[in-house]
């Protein structure tokens, strides 16, 4: 029976944009700090404060619009979405509800059936971010804290169309989302971190029929699994409901990440939106609009198509080089050091990239230069040091300043490529290991392999292996 | 006595510039003009204790110009109305030169008419609004008052032009204030609405027009011009006006000045009983008025912005024929200083709000209209940003009145 129902999903995604400075004033825009560090007049709202719109608050937003292929709006404008709370001192929080900054986009993403799915988006506007309550319970009264650090931070709320059907695409239209925002800078967009959060409104219907049912709110997904975890539980839990008969009603609901479970929460208040008269209408004219555009860096797709056909990458080595902007920039710069392309991409991807998240570093912060990087991984082609001793030395180049060269030289991991010291290397090893010998000479071809094992180990792991094994075969057979 | 003027009087010795446009000059404030350090209440327990953490740019430029600010006069609950309000006392008691007070619905301009004083709203976003703790921002600024419309022109020269703390203002050419100083012969047509006119009482439209005649006699043209709807400013004032207080006054809780209550169960009913002990009557009503229009009839303020659009540009189109309107600044039976409902208040500034539902500037002249002993005021409006225009022609008739006498 539950097959027989669909479910109808919209996403109410907000954003919080990465400018230097708050919305409508001068503070740094860092709310973990301690808390109160980076507050003034203007976001404390006190009497007679004005607030002061930040141009590099809009050329982030507009940005996600245009990444998001919406169209941008000519006029836009703030209202007053009125309610009390005290997150909110001055009783109202700065939106776009009635004339937003930018309409009718679209995202696609690759459904579970492979093909790729056009998802509409309605609309994107901006708004400041509240203060932060920090709620206190050990001592004999409860008491709670307000931390102003995050009051009148830029976000931007994106609303999709009910387009999406099931929790893979809103997992994929979330990732999708994420990276193309990354890409243009406007966000770090980690859910973890509360720089994206997600809110899911769902109603289910029977298949083929295009009615919209009464939906439901989910709240409070902080990774993109617990979104698909939470429509999941929700989507079932609203078939079951159809199933039994009990009626749907419009409410809230909140994800438990513990019990993986949502439950309804207090009914929240809806307060009305008036026209801000304090902040001054948005003009957007074409040019500006135009300027954004050509500003926008090159996208994923078409980054890793162009991998392929000047790099040569393989598909997959295109796609995971260009998923970040920064692993895509840290990858050209390599690559423009006369390193071979796939070389780059597989030591980025296999070596760099792990010991990156080990050690906490990111490709932008990391002692690791692409330069040095690339003089290493040259020494690799060149036959200079062996791939066993380039890890070595690349976990060198995380701990001290020195050039690739000079911790080669110091450390001795040069590459022993000359033939007469690898003959000796290799007398040495037939004469101790004369049963190996037999062995292989019985027919045991895998004694061959322990013989290079033992010419590796006898030259501390610095002799050219491929020389190795062929002086090797020659002197056996 | 001075202490029933001014609420808070600067006690360190006045530093006396000897250079500057302002030089010399004294000013009083009222207590929503944000001073460093001073005491800024406007006149509301909401705002007690409230001490302004930095000066309005006004005061800046003032200060600069070589102004002394005396002080701060009393003033009506968050600017609405005249009740309580010592700033025209504080200017024809000599205590200083000139007086800057909000303009929220007319206030400067019928104190002026009362006090026999000039009275001047300068051009919607003209004047830097940042430091002033208003009521209603898209129609409130800051007005003068003074005994020339030269010494109002001297003043506006000073404090007009763009601020980068406050973005609501325009990017526009500012208007010229030093041409005031030498009032052209200007023969300026003034326009008179007889939609207007017909609102006031039979010794009332008499005066008026005795003072239409003296105008005409100072070489200036009269001309009937009309706006169909003009009882619509006032509605349209109080629906727009009652939703933008209810907004800009909801940052007052209790929290982090003002009244707090003396206990309260948890943080909502605080809120509640604080400002409920903190505003006066006709403040509580004015926000219940604009709590009513956000939440239960919305339509109502979506209504009046569209026809605060229409109305605008109807006066516009008037300033086509005419350089100037001429009304009335005030009623003669309708007491600003006595208006207790919001009722009483929009009937003793029924004449002024037209200005600034439509954000145009206007001066009011005393002792040219007076019916019987009461002086009515001649209140004139210009067209936005012509508000050097309006200066000259207030000062031209300023002349003519004084050559005659």
């Amino acid at each position: 029976m539950k097959t027989d129902f669909e479910a109808v999903i919209g996403l109410e995604i907000h954003v919080q944009l990465n400018s230097a400075t708050k919305m409508f004033c001068d503070c740094p825009n860092r709310t973990g700090d301690e808390p109160n560090q980076h507050i003034c007049p203007i976001c404390l709202w006190l009497p007679g404060a004005m607030p002061q719109f930040s141009h590099e608050v809009l050329e982030k937003a507009v940005r996600v619009g245009l990444v998001l292929n919406c169209n941008i709006q000519q006029q836009s404008a703030f209202d007053q979405k009125v309610y009390y709370y005290p997150d909110l001192p001055k009783g109202y929080q700065l939106s776009q509800a009635h004339q937003p900054l930018a309409k009718n986009g679209w995202l696609e993403i690759i459904g579970e059936d492979g093909q790729s799915k056009r998802l509409g988006i309605r609309k994107i506007h901006m708004e400041e971010d509240v203060a932060k309550l920090v709620h206190e319970s050990d001592g004999r009264t409860p008491i709670s804290l307000v931390d102003f650090n995050r009051a009148g931070v830029p976000l931007v709320e994106i609303v999709t169309e009910p387009d999406l059907r099931s929790p893979h695409e809103a997992m994929e239209f979330i990732r999708t989302l994420r990276t193309y925002i990354r890409y243009v800078g406007s966000s770090e967009c980690s859910m973890e971190q509360g720089s994206l959060r997600v809110d899911a409104n769902i109603s289910i219907r029977p298949k083929s029929s295009d009615q919209l049912n009464t939906k439901v709110e989910i709240k409070n997904m902080n990774s993109i699994r617990n979104l698909g975890d939470a429509i999941t539980y929700e989507i079932d839990r609203q078939i079951g409901s159809l199933i039994s008969g009990d009626p749907i009603v419009i409410h809230t609901r909140l994800w438990d990440p513990e019990k993986r479970v949502t439950s309804p929460m207090r009914g929240k208040f809806e307060g009305p939106c008036v026209p801000d008269p304090s902040v001054p209408q948005i003009a957007i004219p074409d040019e500006f609009q135009n300027k954004m555009r050509c500003l926008l860096p090159e996208m994923p797709d078409q980054k890793a198509a162009r991998f392929v056909n000047q790099y040569k990458l393989n598909y997959e080595e295109a796609v995971l080089m260009s998923s970040e902007r920064d692993l895509s920039e840290y990858f050209e710069a390599v690559v423009n050091r006369k390193v071979r392309p796939r070389t780059a991409a597989h030591w980025i991807a296999t070596q760099m990239v792990p010991a990156l998240k080990e050690r906490n570093q990111s490709l932008t912060d990391t002692p690791v230069t692409p330069d040095r990087l690339a003089n290493l991984l040259t020494m690799v082609e060149e036959d200079k040091i062996n791939a066993n001793s380039a890890k070595e030395v690349m976990m060198r180049l995380f701990e001290t300043d020195q050039t690739p060269q000079a911790i080669v030289e110091q450390w001795g991991f040069k590459q022993i490529s000359e033939i007469s010291e690898l003959e000796n290397l290799v007398d040495e090893v037939l004469s101790t290991h004369s049963s190996a010998v037999n062995n292989f000479r019985n027919g045991q071809a895998k004694a061959l392999g322990f013989l290079v094992g033992q010419a590796m180990q006898a030259s501390q792991g610095k002799a050219n292996p491929k020389r190795l094994r062929e002086i090797l075969t020659k002197k056996l057979g | 006595m001075i202490s029933d003027i001014f609420f808070y009087m600067d006690s360190s010795p006045p530093l006396l510039a000897e250079r500057g446009p302002l030089a010399g000059k004294t000013i009083a404030i009222q207590s929503n003009l944000s001073v460093h350090g001073w005491p800024t209440n406007a006149g509301s327990i909401a705002l007690e204790r409230f001490v302004a953490l930095e000066d309005a740019s006004i005061i800046e430029r003032v200060k600069k110009a070589g102004a002394v600010i005396k002080g701060s006069t009393y003033m009506s609950e968050l600017g609405l109305g005249l009740a309580g309000d010592t700033g025209a006392s504080a200017l024809t008691e000599n205590w200083v030169d000139m007086v800057m007070m909000t303009d929220t619905m007319g206030e400067p301009r019928v104190s002026a008419s009362t006090m026999g004083v000039y009275g001047f709203k300068p051009s919607y976003g003209i004047v830097s609004r940042y430091g002033l703790i208003g009521l209603i921002p898209s129609m409130e600024g800051i007005g003068i008052l003074a005994k020339s419309p030269e010494e109002i022109a001297s003043l506006m020269e000073t404090i007009v032009g763009r601020d980068d703390r406050d973005f609501s203002m325009p990017e526009c050419e500012m208007p010229n204030f030093s041409q005031v100083h030498t009032p052209r012969d200007t023969m300026a047509t003034l326009g008179v609405v007889p939609e207007c006119v017909k609102t006031l009482e039979t010794d009332e439209s008499e005066a008026f027009n005795e003072a239409l005649s003296t105008i005409k006699k100072a070489h200036f043209k009269i001309r009937e011009v009309h706006i169909a709807d003009f009882d619509l400013f006032r509605t349209v004032h109080n629906v727009i006006g009652a939703v933008e207080a209810s907004s800009s006054s909801g940052k007052y809780d209790g929290v982090r000045y003002g009244h707090r209550t003396a206990s309260a169960k948890n943080w909502n009913e605080m809120y509640i009983k604080s400002r409920a002990e903190s505003f006066g009557l006709l403040i509580k009503t004015y926000l219940f008025q604009g709590a009513y229009y956000q939440f239960e009839n919305y339509n109502a303020f979506v209504n009046a912005c569209r026809i605060r659009r229409r109305l605008k540009e109807e006066v516009n189109e008037l300033y086509k024929n005419v350089d100037a309107l001429v009304f009335p600044a005030r009623r003669q039976n309708m007491n600003a200083s006595k208006a207790s409902t919001i009722g009483e208040v929009y009937d003793a500034f029924a004449l002024t709000l037209l200005a600034n539902v439509a954000g145009q500037p206007s001066v009011v002249i005393p002792k040219f209209i007076i019916n019987g002993k009461t002086d009515l005021g001649l209140q004139l409006v210009g067209p936005w940003l012509n508000d050097a225009q309006l200066l000259s022609i207030a000062a031209g008739l300023a002349h003519y009145i004084e050559g005659v006498k």
